[in-house]
């Protein structure tokens, strides 16, 4: 029974570190420019297909393919604040949401167009098939990968945001645009890269997700909405919120789905939403809420 | 004078309106000298747009009948539409098939869900509908069949002679399902409860595990299968979350035998389950392609019409499989083409083979066209053939 508990929690554990990648980047642009990106999802599969092409037709090796991938995707998420988001000044805070809502339509519509509605299989270094055993534990090499090279990239971000020039940027647009702007930061050009980053590490999701879920134009939308409760859950402007938000979160579903009910396993990321948004609004990490003026 | 002339305007629109339907009264609605108006609406974007193929396999089927001259020199315009697999769009788009493209005939509409939205306005409407891709036996004691003609199994038959066959031929005592939950999933489910009662112990059913459409996690699922102890598992899902299951449960060394719907024929699972794919026991209702020369025949011409159907043969050339009834009664019915002239040509079919579906009866009782399935393995990449047709009862 532990043994069985314990083998539900790793594999929480390793889907829930896919979903905090997810909710990083929800919560660096909730952070930056108080809007809920609902482009990240689609942002994030069209560039886990344009690996799957660099991969399977160009013949890229994986390794610089992913980097590529990384810079396109980062490009395409940075563009879309700069030539589009940008330029919507008379909207709303909501206005600008739905532009995002919009452009996720406008992408999904061009993964379906260019790549296909069907599911494809995404290669990966990995072997999903190969397990390592820990007792009567089971990890497959490409499950502990992910996990790795979540909890990596989770750091490499942190590096970037506390012990840069550039993330003290970040953090001071995020804190106060105006006045940032007044002490010289380029707004602007901080945003677009906050923008960047976190399409960046939406298709390293992605990418990390696609081996093990298969590709297809929709992969995103599950990671997508679980990455968005964690987000809810860690505190929408807490990255290390999210962090603990997505890891639990993976962990308790996974949990939930073993030992109370699978059928509903996938509604416990929204009742969680409900709960929180109730009892504590501000999520487990997050500043107190108050209406900003 | 502005405002006379807008009402003069008004009443000859009026007029023009009012007196299009009695122009044309003698033609119904999609047929014209020269044409007839089929239409449909499936999932072409969503979580099952991969089923859309469906859609584009009758599409390329079309355009090949048209260019081999139509049927009594008419020709075929196919209007599809999408739904994403979400019943409130497939009623729009059925409405919209039937009082603005004015379509004679439904081909297809993909879903058990959609296919019960958008029942009572096709029967109320009197609109022709050629098999939806639905569970058959939700026909099963319907009354206003006059207008519907079906050659899609039932889940419920299906998953009942997958159980029988399971217990009988291959000595599984503990059967587990996974299935998707919704009618698709449950009414397979359904067949196997029912086979399992009426086995009378012979097979326990341990484990009925349900699956949403958009979860793309299933390592929980895979281990409350393990869990449940059973030595046999029958899936309901979609390919891909059919290949999903089956790799979490290879992944934690589980490998039970492994029994399918027939919607898992598609030669995609080899590719996407790669060697967990191996041994499994599926139906099928019409030859699979890779082993019947009509079938690989029409496969090519699919190809030839739309390259891109060819990472989808089996949901492609199933569109075909619909649709060859359809063209059947337009060659019975004659020249002089009315929708009961329709109707009584259809009903004349008896025991007819197409290109892809075989053995298809309808009858002025009848709208069950077919009522058999058989059961292949699938092996290191191919189909075995392991029995003859296994029939079930005529329910409608």
């Amino acid at each position: 029974m532990a043994a069985l508990a314990l083998q539900y929690a790793l594999n929480g554990l390793a889907t829930g570190s896919l979903y905090v990648l997810v909710a990083l980047g929800i919560v660096i642009l909730y952070r930056t420019s108080r809007i809920l990106n609902f482009a990240h999802g689609d942002v994030a599969t069209f560039g886990t297909f344009v690996a799957f092409t660099l991969i399977t037709r160009l013949g890229v090796a994986p390794p610089l393919a992913y980097l590529v991938t990384l810079g396109v995707t980062g490009f395409l998420g940075a563009g879309f604040y700069y030539f589009i988001l940008r330029r919507a000044k008379e909207a709303t805070l909501l206005g600008q949401i739905v532009i995002t809502l919009g452009f996720a339509l406008v992408l999904n519509g061009i993964v379906v167009v260019l790549w296909g509605a069907d599911t494809k299989v995404f290669p990966s270094l990995l072997s999903e098939t190969k397990v390592y055993h820990l007792g009567t534990i089971v990890i497959s090499q490409l499950s502990l990968g992910s996990l790795l090279v979540g909890f990596l990239l989770m750091a490499l971000l942190y590096v970037l945001v506390q012990s840069t020039k550039v993330g003290l940027a970040m953090r001071a647009v995020s804190q106060n645009p105006l006045a940032a702007q007044t002490l010289g930061i380029p707004t602007r050009r901080v945003l677009a890269l906050s923008w960047g980053v976190a399409s960046a590490l939406g298709v390293s999701a992605g990418i990390l997700l696609a081996p093990v879920t298969l590709l297809d134009p929709f992969m995103m939308l599950d990671p997508f909405l679980k990455g968005f409760a964690a987000a809810v859950l860690g505190g929408m402007d807490s990255p290390p919120g999210a962090v603990v938000g997505g890891l639990a979160l993976g962990v308790v579903e996974s949990l939930f789905g073993g030992f109370v009910s699978v059928a509903f396993k996938a509604t416990l990321a929204f009742a969680i939403i409900v709960l929180v948004l109730t009892i504590r609004p501000e999520g487990l990490f997050g500043r107190e809420y108050k209406k900003r003026v | 004078m502005g405002r006379f002339l807008w009402r003069v305007l008004a009443l000859a629109v009026a007029g023009v309106m009012l007196a299009g339907p009695t122009l044309t009264g003698a033609q119904e609605r999609g047929i014209t000298p020269t044409e007839v108006v089929l239409g449909s609406s499936m999932p072409l974007s969503g979580p099952a747009a991969y089923w859309g193929a469906v859609g584009k396999g009758i599409d390329a089927y079309v355009k090949y009948v048209n260019d081999q001259g139509g049927i009594h020199g008419r020709k075929l315009r196919f209007v599809l539409r999408d739904d994403s697999y979400l019943p409130p769009r497939a009623v729009a788009n059925v409405r919209e098939l039937v009082e603005r493209a004015g379509v004679f005939a439904i081909v297809g509409l993909i879903g058990t869900a959609n296919a019960f939205a958008v029942r009572d306005y096709i029967v109320q409407n009197r609109v022709i509908w050629i098999t939806p891709t639905a569970d058959s036996s939700i026909w099963a004691g319907f009354r206003q069949k006059r207008y519907l003609f079906v050659t899609y199994p039932s889940y419920v038959h299906e998953g009942a002679i997958l159980t029988r066959y399971a217990a009988e031929k291959l000595g599984v005592k503990n059967v587990a399902v996974f299935y998707q939950n919704d009618l698709y999933g449950q009414k397979g489910l359904l067949g196997v409860k029912r086979a399992v009662a009426a086995l009378k112990g012979a097979v326990k059913l341990v484990s009925a595990v349900p699956y949403e459409l958009v979860v793309t996690d299933l390592s929980s699922h895979a281990l409350k299968l393990r869990e449940s102890g059973a030595d046999a598992v029958i899936l309901y899902a979609t390919p891909r979350h059919g290949a999903l299951i089956v790799r979490e449960m290879a992944k934690i060394g589980y490998r039970p035998r492994l029994l399918a719907s027939f919607t898992l024929t598609d030669p995609i699972m080899f590719t996407l389950a790669g060697e967990a794919w191996d041994d499994v026991y599926l139906t099928a209702f019409f030859p699979l392609p890779g082993t019947d020369p009509k079938v690989d025949e029409t496969l090519q011409i699919l190809f030839r019409y739309d390259p891109t159907l060819r990472a989808n043969p089996f949901n492609s050339v199933a569109g075909v499989a619909f649709l060859e009834p359809f063209l059947e009664g337009l060659r019975r019915a004659g020249r002089d083409l009315t929708t009961d002239r329709f109707i009584s040509a259809m009903e004349t079919i008896r025991n007819w083979d197409g290109q892809v579906i075989r053995g298809v009866t309808f009858g002025p009782d009848r709208r069950q066209g077919i009522n058999r399935i058989y059961i292949v393995r699938a092996e290191k990449g191919r189909y075995t053939k392991l029995t003859d047709w296994i029939e079930y009862p005529v329910e409608f």
